[in-house]
């Protein structure tokens, strides 16, 4: 993976993917409308317009969703971000390899309190195509920005570079987890056409 | 007196309403009047009345994004600015007379009355129209531009004629107010490597802390014309997300009997020599308490601003509080009582303690710690649920040890070998403070909307934490 020039990406097949059954669930995948995510989160929720507020979305889902209906896996947070474009090439983060179903985590906030927090930790360590890849930031800022839109808020989502695999890893880490600059970020435009053209491919037929 | 088992408890008093429809980012309760304003990611501040809990007005239109910061100049009489920082860049200076916040019966509220004011509006005669015309009345008095990116927090100076400000573009500002709705920058500070999260003014002195993104906190004062730093605090391994300082009387909880007395005297005098100490917390999860180690002529005097020589400052980190979040910690406050409450992205609000010590007081000293209480060895413990379980009275009856210290005093010029005297506990802490969601600010104020006056001279204080639900919960401490 070091030795592929981003100009030229590893793309896997489509259909090597991880995917759950695609016909048993109708939840598993973005192509499919009637899934979880677009029953649960309402479709405001879904980048229409990116300035507005994330947290006003946020604050409309709590209730309905602490319930629990469905625990959320790991493969329907793949199937979340895996269709994010990357912002050089024509292809998604899936095909490219820069997000996969083994790095991601799904973990109880205080597993030592057992279950009596509702909070989940979700980490996702993305893999860039080169190590030196200026655009690291931006894509995992797309990750993150994708997750906190559709998941509901008792998910605490720490997007981070996976070790080895990037220059700056600690910078963009840290950049990544710092709540203030994320929400800052939200709030400049540039940078929002930029991750909006990115996760155009994810809108789930949310509009 | 509470009895011997008891231990407080945080409850919830009330929720301010309506609240912010998107993320709240910081409340500051006003000086003196039972206000508070809450900034919020939707471009305002709302103003909250302490007494109703209620929403009294809502400044809109001066800030293009998120409203970060906010702060009320303190020493004001009849009127009201608070200064408000945004990741638009910009600092707002706004202004109101307190009258227009104004309760109905004009006669009594209309002149510097204050006494009588304070007591209608602790009475909740908030006049039901103060929306409609409060709306108009927060006039957009000044823009303070000259930082490059978000401010991210802002801070009068005591005595109200300084204010700070930091920002992502890694400085931190002084602004001095020269006239009427007239700014000067007297200083502009660059040493930080990162975002200054975080300003705080000493409580005394004309000593401004900050924190930031370089995992540092700076102290920075004037020396003879120039602004400087002059002291720079290294420890968390993440980045500082909030720095407070101690009020002006610090209170160590217990009482201290017979033996221990002299201990307590010697702490009480570093105290003063050192005076109020500095607590910072941070992304590392920890939150540290420094101290300063006073150079010699200080301590014959509490001016030190007025010593010569150089200005560096000598701090040193005293001890961590217990571990008690699991997420970074986004706040803390030091309470006019010396309590430390806590919170962040775990959602947790932590109440902490600094007590005498329970048991054996220094390890070094000859005591073997066989006291009859038998309970020592639970404090300092990492595990907030046993600690919180203590009961406060407890620490009474130690008692011992002193006639050592007394022996090592003379020795010891400073005192800063003076031995552990002090441990910090958690006394109480809930999860889930709002919900699911994560709370970014905390901070203590005067419950004020009790007015049978049994209670009167002693003031109970709240805690006002703010959400990213966008709500503001007001919490108070039982016993």
């Amino acid at each position: 993976m070091a030795e592929v020039l981003n100009a030229n990406p590893t793309i896997r097949n489509a259909s090597d993917l991880p995917s759950r059954r695609r016909q048993t669930h109708a939840r598993s995948s973005s192509k499919y409308p009637k899934g979880l995510i677009s029953s649960t989160v309402p479709p405001s929720a879904y980048l229409p317009d990116p300035f507005s507020p994330s947290s006003s979305s946020d604050s409309e889902l709590s209730d309905d969703d602490d319930a629990e209906i469905e625990p959320i896996d790991e493969q329907e947070i793949y199937d979340l971000i895996s269709p994010i474009s990357d912002p050089e090439h024509p292809l998604t983060l899936g095909s490219l390899s820069v997000v996969n179903l083994p790095d991601i985590f799904l973990t109880p906030t205080f597993p030592e309190k057992g279950s009596s927090s509702p909070l989940t930790t979700l980490t996702v360590l993305i893999t860039p195509t080169i190590t030196h890849c200026s655009l690291a930031t931006v894509i995992g800022l797309g990750v993150r920005v994708r997750l906190e839109q559709a998941l509901p808020p008792r998910f605490r989502v720490d997007v981070r570079i996976k070790e080895g695999t990037h220059s700056t890893a600690e910078q963009v880490n840290r950049q990544l987890g710092d709540k203030e600059r994320v929400a800052a970020a939200l709030e400049n435009g540039t940078l929002m056409g930029v991750l909006r053209k990115m996760l155009e491919g994810c809108e789930n037929g949310a509009g | 007196m509470p009895s011997v088992f008891s231990f407080p408890r945080i409850s919830q008093l009330a929720t301010l309403e309506p609240s912010s429809p998107s993320r709240a980012w910081l409340t500051a309760p006003h000086p003196t009047l039972p206000l508070l304003a809450t900034c919020s990611s939707d471009k305002t501040v709302r103003i909250y009345s302490l007494t109703t809990f209620t929403l009294l007005s809502t400044i809109t239109g001066g800030h293009k994004r998120s409203i970060r910061t906010c702060a009320w100049k303190p020493n004001l009489k009849g009127e009201s600015v608070l200064a408000t920082g945004s990741f638009d860049a910009s600092v707002g200076i706004w202004r109101h007379y307190d009258n227009d916040m104004s309760p109905k019966p004009k006669e009594v509220l209309s002149g510097l009355d204050f006494d009588a004011r304070d007591k209608a509006i602790a009475n909740g005669e908030m006049g039901e129209n103060a929306e409609e015309d409060d709306e108009e009345e927060w006039r957009f008095a000044i823009v303070l531009d000259g930082h490059e990116s978000e401010v991210k927090s802002v801070a009068w100076s005591t005595g109200g004629n300084l204010l700070a400000t930091c920002s992502r573009d890694k400085s931190v500002w002084i602004w001095e107010e020269v006239g009427e709705d007239d700014y000067e920058t007297i200083a502009v500070m660059q040493e930080h490597e990162g975002d200054v999260k975080c300003v705080a003014w000493h409580p005394e002195e004309e000593l401004l802390a900050s924190a930031s993104y370089d995992d540092d906190v700076r102290l920075w004062r004037e020396d003879v014309d120039d602004w400087g730093c002059c002291g720079v605090l290294r420890g968390h391994g993440s980045t500082v997300w909030c720095v407070a300082w101690e009020g002006v009387v610090p209170e160590i909880f217990g009482d201290v009997e017979d033996g221990q007395k002299d201990l307590k005297e010697m702490w009480v005098k570093r105290r003063e020599a050192s005076g109020p100490r500095l607590m910072s917390c941070s992304d590392d999860l920890s939150i540290r308490v420094w101290r300063r180690r006073p150079k010699e002529k200080v301590q014959q005097s509490r001016l030190s601003i007025i010593r010569s020589g150089s200005s560096e400052e000598d701090w040193i980190e005293e001890v961590q509080l217990p571990k008690a979040h699991s997420r970074p910690i986004y706040a803390i406050a030091w309470s006019k009582s010396g309590r430390v409450v806590s919170t962040g992205g775990d959602g947790a609000i932590v109440v902490y303690e600094e007590r005498w010590k329970k048991g054996s007081i220094d390890p070094k000293s000859k005591k073997t710690g066989d006291q009859t209480n038998g309970v020592d060895g639970e404090q300092a413990s990492g595990k907030p649920e046993i600690v919180g379980a203590e009961p406060m009275e407890g620490v009474t009856k130690e008692a011992e040890t002193t006639s050592e210290e007394n022996g090592q005093e003379s020795k010891e010029t400073e005192a800063e070998e003076l031995p552990e005297a002090t441990d910090w506990v958690v006394v109480a802490q809930i999860e889930g403070a709002h919900g699911v969601f994560e709370v970014n600010h905390v901070a203590w104020a005067l419950r004020r909307d009790k007015n049978d006056g049994s209670n009167v001279e002693q003031e109970e204080e709240l805690i006002i934490t703010t959400g990213d639900d966008g709500t503001v919960k007001v919490w108070t401490m039982d016993v």
